[in-house]
């Protein structure tokens, strides 16, 4: 779970506190946890991803100017890594290598780094609804692709 | 709101694209409706296997202390309805010991791979060696093949390289993969379709390029080779 949390948050101490957070908030609503409707594994990494989000959408500013021990590696390496330690035999894996390279990097930059579609598009330097547009042709395809 | 409307709206809260606002309405949404909540599940469960691509980090010391705290302090509040410092006392004494047990079951849930749950009483274990002999890893695997990997010897791959496990459930046939151990730990794999696994099945531990054998059968050198023996239990 840190290891979410700190590729989100590019810091080890901000991952400290968002796990730290998310711990608080799951013994809080454990009772809210119906296993009939999802795994817990997923339910935990849900509260912890959410934690991060606000974490990021917040601190936005500082966490970019901030960046220490984990801004060695780049957030395109993070992605490359994440997308590479997915197996081969997984649809995820196959389905993502189906989509253009400027829309996967957008939706792993999503999901892996956290970013919005106002970051994507900056980093991409690609007009924001461009960026939007692309995002929702690759969901929809990756829907398609994985259903 | 159409079908194809609230499948987008799904994928980008699981994203994290979305707002806030529309969060909050997707989990409402799910909260009175089972279907929307099974399509919200089936959403994280695509983008679920990102999670364990993340490097594992190991906690921090006193977190669990650290929680607990937050947590006693969280409920004070609540706890003044009874005005009583010795039951608030203790019930912060309770509140510690069951999260603490909570808190161990779910770390050990967690990076274990729910294994303790489902490999409690393997049908064949297999001790891999390398090729001097040397004990590398344990499987231990259940009826449904629900692999747990246990390794013996810390890895000593190039960062390019990763660890992937076989098995050849038919003696004569090709070898199938069960997974990869990626940042090289320890993990339990589950793999589907494949016949409940029996003594003498061949387990082996090669090493592969990132992200896996590229033609779905060993390509790198054995890390590992044994084959199974049924526990006596």
């Amino acid at each position: 779970m840190l290891g979410v949390a700190a590729r989100m948050l590019r810091r080890r101490d901000l991952a400290e506190d968002a796990v730290q957070d998310a711990f608080v908030l799951i013994w809080r609503r454990a009772a809210q946890f119906d296993p009939g409707r999802g795994s817990a594994k997923g339910w935990l990494y849900t509260i912890l991803r959410n934690r991060c989000l606000t974490m990021l959408r917040r601190e936005d500013r500082e966490i970019a100017t901030e960046m220490s021990e984990l801004e060695t590696v780049s957030g395109a390496d993070l992605v490359d890594q994440a997308f590479d330690g997915l197996e081969r035999s997984t649809g995820l894996r196959q389905c993502l290598e189906r989509l253009d390279a400027p829309t996967r990097l957008a939706i792993l930059s999503a999901y892996v780094l956290g970013h919005s579609h106002g970051e994507i598009a900056g980093r991409l330097d690609t007009p924001l609804g461009t960026v939007k547009a692309r995002v929702r042709r690759g969901l929809l395809k990756l829907r398609e692709c994985l259903s | 709101m159409t079908d194809r409307s609230l499948d987008m709206l799904i994928d980008e809260v699981v994203l994290g694209l979305a707002s806030d606002e529309d969060r909050r309405r997707l989990q409402a949404l799910a909260a009175q409706d089972a279907d929307v909540a099974s399509r919200l599940e089936q959403a994280r469960q695509r983008f679920a296997p990102l999670d364990d691509t993340a490097t594992p980090l190991p906690l921090p010391e006193g977190l669990w202390d650290r929680i607990a705290a937050r947590l006693d302090k969280a409920d004070a509040p609540a706890a003044e309805v009874i005005d009583l410092a010795q039951v608030r006392a203790r019930l912060g004494q309770w509140r510690r010991a069951a999260l603490g047990a909570v808190a161990a079951c779910l770390v050990m849930a967690v990076a274990l791979g729910w294994s303790l749950l489902s490999v409690a009483e393997p049908l064949v274990v297999a001790v891999l060696l390398d090729s001097e002999g040397q004990a590398v890893a344990l499987i231990e695997s259940g009826e449904d093949n629900r692999t747990q990997v246990t390794l013996l010897e810390r890895p000593d791959l190039p960062a390019d390289r990763v660890m992937q496990v076989w098995t050849k459930p038919d003696a004569d046939g090709p070898p199938v993969s069960l997974g990869l151990l990626a940042g090289g730990a320890s993990r339990t794999l589950t793999i589907r379709g494949l016949p409940a696994p029996g003594p003498s099945q061949l387990y082996e531990i090669t090493s592969e390029p990132a992200g896996g054998s590229p033609t779905d059968l060993p390509t790198g050198p054995i890390l590992g080779v044994g084959l199974a023996k049924k526990p006596v239990i």
